[in-house]
C-alpha cells in the first residue's frame, strides 16, 4: 500500500490488474459466446449448441465476393478518410488559415450528422434516377445520369465523409500536442512549408495517423448504414449487410454470421500488430520537459486555397447533406424541384408523437453522457496501463481490448445478449446493460484516441515527478492527465457522439423500457419513409448539438467559477 | 388501379379451376379457407403430441363485456397490473398507433414494446426465455413458422379468447387458444407510370419476367414471409424455372415495403414484383405516380399471428389486449389505420379505408402448410442467390 497525499491507495500493480482484467473480461465474456456460436453445427437456434465443428468457417468461401467487397470499400474509405483527416488536421492545427477556430468546431459536425443521415442525404443528391444532381442534369437537356452514388466508390465516399471524421479528431488531437520547435527548426534550416510538413510533421504524428488509420479501417469494416442504404440498390453486399440479412432471416443463421465475425478478428489482429510494430520501432515523443506553446505557421498566400479546402469539405460533408435532409423532412415525396403541394409538417408531427423521439432520445443523451464520462477515465487509465505501466501482459490487453472493433456490432450484440441474459445480476433490459455494452464496444475508440497522445509524452516527465517523490496516482493525476487533456477531450466528445448514434449493439439489447433513438430512426427508413427518417435524424442531430452546447457552456462556467 | 373481377367468395369454389390448375401445376386450390384449414390441420397434427396435456385444456373463465367486446380476462386485475408489454414486427409508427388505441380504451394500462423484424424478434424472445427471463405479455409474428415453433416450445399461453367465436376455426391455432389471426396482408405488382409505357405495363405474374424490366425491378429479401409465400405459390403455379428466369432480371432486394415503394415512386425502379397493397395505398396517397396491378391469377397473401405469452408478467392485461385486438373494435385499428391496413377475417368487419373488403380480392395461399414450412430453407437459399447474396 502506498500513501498518496493522505489517501490510502492500492498498489499500482493491483489496480492495473483489476482494471485491465476487468476490461478484458467485459470483452471476452461476450466473445466467448460468439466463438461458441461460430462453432455450432447443429440447430442454428439451439442454445447452447447441440454439436461443434468447423463447418461454418469452411462454408465461408461462398461469401468470398462479400469479403472482397468489404475490403475494397473499407480500404478506399480509409485512404480517403485519413487523407482528409490529416490534411484538415494539419491546416487547422498548424497553419494560420482564416477562421481556424470556427472551422475546428465545425469539423466535428460530420460526426454528428451520422452515417445514416449522410447516406440518405447522398442518396437523395446523387442516385442515378431521382438524385437531385441527375434530375437537374436531365432538366437541362442531359441524358441518363452524371453521378451514381450506388457504387463502391459512392459508398466509400459517404463512409469516409461521415465515419472518417473520427480520423480528423484523432490526428488533430495529436497535432495539437506537438511542440512546434521541431517544425520551426526545420524552417530555420531552409526547408519549405510543405517539405516541413512531409518530413517533420508527418513522421512525428505517425502514431496518431496510424492509430487513426487502423481505427478507421476497422470502423469501415464494421460500417453498416452507408452500405445498407447505398449498396443494396446495386446488389452490393458487405460483411455487415450480409450478416444483418443472415440474422434477420427466420431461422436466424447465427452460426454463419458469428463465423463471419470471428474471421474478421484475423484482419483486426493484423492491423493491431502492424500498428504496434510501427510505434515500437521509433520514438514519437514531442511533449518533453521543455515548455512550449502550440504555435501555428504563417503560410502566407496559401491561406486562401487552404480556406477553400476547408469550405469545400464542410460543404460536401455538412452543408449539402444537412440542407438536403432538412428539405426532405418537409416533403411528402422528395423531388429536386419544390412544389407547394408537396410541403408538409406531417413528418415532424409523426416523429414527435413517437416514443422513440421522446423518452428514447432522453435515454440516448443520458447514456452518451455516462459512457463518455466513465469511458474517458477507464480508457485513459487503460491507455496508460498499456503504454506506460510496464505491466507484464499489457500488450496482450491491447489485443483483447481491440476485439469489439473487429466484429460488427450487430453480431457482437448477440454475444452480449447471450452473455448478459444469464448474468445473475438483473440488468438485462435496463439502461445499465446498455451502458456496459457501450463501454465495451467503444473501448477501441477511446483507446486509440487517447493512446495516440500518450505516445507523444516523454516518459521523463513522469520519471521526474517520481524522482521528486510523487506516488503513481499523484503522477497520473498531476502530470500525465493534464498533458493528456486534448486527447481526453477529443475522446469524451467522440464517445458521447458515438454512444448517441450507436445502432448495432442497441438493436438487440434495448428493452421495452430502455430504448434509444438510433434503432428507431433506421427502422423508420425500413418501414416508413425517407422523409420521416429525415425528420427523426434531424431532431436527433439538433438534440445532440444542443446538449453539447449546453454541456460546454456549463463546463466553461464551472471552470471560470473555480478560477475566481 | 387495374384489378380483376374476382372476389374471395367467388373464388371459394364458385368458379372453375384456378389458373394454377389450368397451368398444369398441382392444384393449389388457392383459397384462404382451404389453405388455413388444410394447413393448420397438417401443421398442427404432429404438434399436438408436443403440447403438454395439462396446457391443452384451458380452464373455463367468466366472460364479461367491456366497451363493445367480450373478454375472459379479469379487467379489474388487468388494470391493477397496470401494464402490457408487447413484442411485435410492425413498424414503430404502426405499433405506436395500435398501443395508443388500446390505451385510450384502457387508460389505466400502460404499454411498452419492442419492435424487431420477425426473425430477430423471435431470436430475442427465445433467447430470453431460455435464460429464464419472462418479460413479454403479448407476441405478434408475421410468419407461421416461428408461431408454430413457439407453440412447440410451450411459449404461448393457451387462452381461448371469447372473440375467437367471430373467427372460423381454421383461423386459429390447433388446438385453439394459442394464437389467433388479427389480419391478412397481400401483394400484387406495382409500376411507375412515368417509367413504364402503358403497352409495357405488367398484367400477369409472368410479366415480371419481361426482359424490358431487367435492372429495374425490385422485390423483398429472404427475411420476408410475404416473399416466401410469393416464391412458393408462383413456383407451384409456373414451375421451378419461373424464378430462374426472374434471377436473370437482376432484381434488387430490400427489407421492407417502404423501401420498395420509395424507390418505385422516385423512379429508381420501374416495377416492384412484390407490391404490398398496404404500401401502395400509403404512397398513392402521397401523390406517387404508381399503379397497382392485381394479377388475374390471384395475389399471394400471408396472415399475422397474435397470442398471450406463457408466464407473462401481466397475464390479465395480456388476455385483455388479445381479446381487444381480435374484437371488432381492435380490428378497426388493424384494418383502418393505413400504416397497418391488414384485412380482417371477421365476417362482420367493414370495408378497408380504400372501400374494399378482403373478400373483394382474389388471394392465393399455399394449400399444404407443412410443405410450405418445409420449403423455407430451400427458399432462403434460392432467394439469397437470386438477390446476389
Amino acid at each position: 500500500m502506498e500513501l498518496d497525499h493522505g489517501l490510502v491507495s492500492l498498489s499500482p500493480r493491483l489496480v492495473s490488474v483489476l482494471v485491465g482484467g476487468g476490461a478484458a473480461v467485459l470483452v471476452l465474456y461476450p466473445i466467448a459466446y460468439l466463438v461458441q456460436a461460430s462453432l455450432s453445427v447443429g440447430d442454428p437456434q439451439a442454445r447452447p449448441p447441440e454439436a461443434y465443428g468447423l463447418d461454418n468457417f469452411m462454408g465461408l468461401g461462398r461469401y468470398a465476393h462479400i469479403f472482397g467487397n468489404t475490403l475494397l470499400v473499407a480500404a478506399l474509405a480509409t485512404v480517403l478518410a485519413v487523407i482528409v483527416g490529416f490534411t484538415m488536421g494539419w491546416i487547422l492545427s498548424r497553419t494560420n488559415v482564416p477562421g481556424r477556430a470556427a472551422f475546428e468546431q465545425l469539423m466535428a459536425m460530420p460526426y454528428y450528422v451520422t452515417p445514416l443521415m449522410g447516406a440518405l442525404a447522398w442518396a437523395l443528391i446523387a442516385s442515378p434516377s431521382s438524385g437531385f444532381i441527375n434530375q437537374v442534369w436531365r432538366a437541362l437537356g442531359g441524358d441518363g445520369h452524371v453521378v451514381d452514388i450506388n457504387t463502391p466508390w459512392g459508398i466509400a465516399w459517404v463512409m469516409a465523409l461521415f465515419e472518417g471524421a473520427v480520423a480528423f479528431v484523432m490526428i488533430g488531437a495529436v497535432m495539437k500536442s506537438m511542440d512546434p520547435a521541431m517544425e520551426e527548426a526545420s524552417q530555420v534550416l531552409g526547408a519549405g512549408r510543405v517539405r516541413t510538413m512531409l518530413r517533420i510533421t508527418l513522421p512525428l504524428v505517425l502514431p496518431g495517423v496510424l492509430g487513426a488509420a487502423v481505427f478507421v479501417f476497422a470502423e469501415m469494416l464494421g460500417s453498416f448504414s452507408a452500405a445498407l442504404v447505398l449498396g443494396l440498390p446495386n446488389r452490393f453486399y458487405v460483411v455487415t449487410t450480409a450478416m444483418y440479412q443472415l440474422v434477420s432471416q427466420y431461422p436466424p443463421r447465427f452460426p454463419t454470421a458469428a463465423a463471419m465475425g470471428v474471421s474478421l478478428f484475423a484482419v483486426m489482429f493484423t492491423m493491431v500488430w502492424i500498428y504496434r510494430r510501427i510505434v515500437s520501432s521509433g520514438t514519437y515523443v514531442t511533449i518533453t520537459g521543455k515548455a512550449f506553446r502550440p504555435r501555428v505557421m504563417d503560410v502566407g498566400g496559401l491561406r486562401w486555397p487552404f480556406l477553400g479546402v476547408c469550405v469545400a469539405y464542410l460543404t460536401v460533408a455538412v452543408i449539402l447533406p444537412v440542407l438536403t435532409i432538412t428539405y426532405a423532412s418537409f416533403q411528402h415525396l422528395t423531388t429536386a424541384f419544390p412544389r407547394a403541394a408537396n410541403f408538409t409538417l406531417a413528418n415532424y408531427r409523426t416523429a414527435l408523437s413517437l416514443d422513440a423521439v421522446g423518452s428514447a432520445l432522453g435515454n440516448s443523451l443520458l447514456l452518451g453522457l455516462a459512457t463518455a464520462s466513465i469511458g474517458v477515465l477507464l480508457m485513459g487509465f487503460l491507455s496508460w496501463l498499456i503504454y506506460r505501466s510496464r505491466l507484464p501482459g499489457a500488450g496482450v490487453i491491447e489485443y483483447l481490448l481491440m476485439f469489439p472493433q473487429a466484429v460488427p456490432r450487430l453480431v457482437f450484440a448477440f454475444g452480449m445478449l447471450w452473455a448478459w441474459l444469464i448474468f445473475p445480476i438483473p440488468i438485462y433490459g435496463t439502461l445499465w446493460l446498455m451502458l456496459i455494452a457501450y463501454l465495451t464496444v467503444f473501448l477501441p475508440l477511446g483507446l486509440r484516441t487517447i493512446s495516440g497522445v500518450i505516445l507523444q509524452i516523454d516518459r521523463s516527465l513522469e520519471e521526474s515527478a517520481q524522482m521528486c517523490g510523487a506516488t503513481w496516482g499523484y503522477r497520473l493525476r498531476t502530470v500525465t492527465m493534464p498533458l493528456l487533456k486534448p486527447g481526453l477531450i477529443a475522446a469524451w466528445l467522440l464517445l458521447f457522439i458515438a454512444s448517441v448514434r450507436e445502432l448495432g449493439a442497441s438493436i438487440l439489447l434495448m428493452g421495452p423500457k430502455a430504448k434509444v433513438i438510433t434503432p428507431a430512426i433506421v427502422e423508420s427508413w425500413f418501414s416508413a419513409s425517407t422523409e420521416l427518417t429525415a425528420a427523426m435524424a434531424l431532431l436527433q442531430t439538433l438534440a445532440v448539438i444542443t446538449a453539447l452546447v449546453l454541456l460546454f457552456a456549463v463546463a466553461r462556467r464551472a471552470v471560470q467559477h473555480a478560477g475566481e | 388501379m387495374t384489378e380483376p373481377e374476382h372476389n374471395l367468395d367467388a373464388h371459394l369454389g364458385r368458379r372453375g379451376p384456378s389458373p394454377a390448375t389450368a397451368c398444369g401445376a398441382r392444384d393449389t386450390a388457392v383459397t384462404r379457407r382451404g389453405f388455413l384449414k388444410t394447413g393448420a390441420l397438417i401443421a398442427a397434427a404432429p404438434l399436438l403430441a408436443d403440447v403438454p396435456v395439462a396446457s391443452a385444456q384451458s380452464p373455463a373463465r367468466n366472460v364479461t363485456k367491456v366497451h363493445d367486446f367480450q373478454t375472459s380476462a379479469d379487467v379489474a386485475r388487468a388494470e391493477q397490473e397496470g401494464e402490457v408489454i408487447y413484442y411485435g414486427h410492425d413498424s414503430e409508427q404502426g405499433i405506436a398507433i395500435l398501443l395508443e388505441a388500446f390505451r385510450k380504451d384502457f387508460p389505466k394500462i400502460k404499454s411498452s414494446y419492442v419492435r424487431l423484424q420477425t426473425g430477430a424478434l423471435y431470436a430475442k424472445i427465445t433467447a430470453e426465455r431460455s435464460a429464464g427471463r419472462f418479460g413479454v405479455d403479448v407476441l405478434q409474428l408475421s410468419d407461421i413458422s416461428p408461431a408454430i415453433d413457439f407453440q412447440k416450445k410451450g411459449g404461448w399461453e393457451q387462452y381461448t379468447s371469447p372473440e375467437y367465436a367471430a373467427y372460423k376455426p381454421e383461423y386459429q391455432s390447433t388446438p385453439a387458444g394459442y394464437f389467433g389471426v388479427p389480419g391478412v396482408g397481400f401483394s400484387g405488382i406495382s409500376y411507375n407510370r412515368a417509367k413504364v409505357k402503358p403497352e409495357q405495363a405488367p398484367k400477369t405474374w409472368k410479366d415480371i419476367n419481361n426482359p424490358a424490366f431487367k435492372d429495374g425491378i425490385s422485390a423483398k429479401l429472404a427475411t420476408s414471409g410475404m416473399q416466401h409465400a410469393q416464391w412458393y405459390i408462383l413456383r407451384k403455379m409456373y414451375g421451378n424455372d419461373f424464378w430462374q428466369e426472374f434471377a436473370k432480371q437482376r432484381p434488387k432486394g430490400f427489407d421492407a415495403r417502404a423501401q420498395l415503394f420509395d424507390r418505385l415512386a422516385k423512379g429508381e425502379d420501374r416495377i416492384c414484383a412484390l407490391a404490398e397493397y398496404a404500401g401502395y395505398t400509403l404512397y398513392q396517397e402521397k401523390g406517387a405516380e404508381i399503379e397497382f396491378v392485381a394479377p388475374p391469377e390471384g395475389m399471394p397473401a400471408i396472415a399475422i399471428y397474435i397470442g398471450v405469452v406463457n408466464k407473462a408478467p401481466h397475464p390479465e392485461a395480456a388476455k385483455l389486449f388479445v381479446d381487444w385486438a381480435l374484437s371488432k373494435r381492435g380490428q378497426l385499428v388493424y384494418q383502418n389505420q393505413k400504416i397497418l391496413l391488414y384485412g380482417s377475417l371477421r365476417p362482420d368487419a367493414g370495408p378497408m379505408p380504400t372501400g374494399k373488403r378482403l373478400a373483394d380480392f382474389k388471394l392465393l395461399f399455399p394449400t399444404d402448410w407443412s410443405d410450405y414450412v418445409a420449403s423455407h430453407p430451400v427458399f432462403v437459399k434460392e432467394w439469397n442467390s437470386i438477390m446476389g447474396l
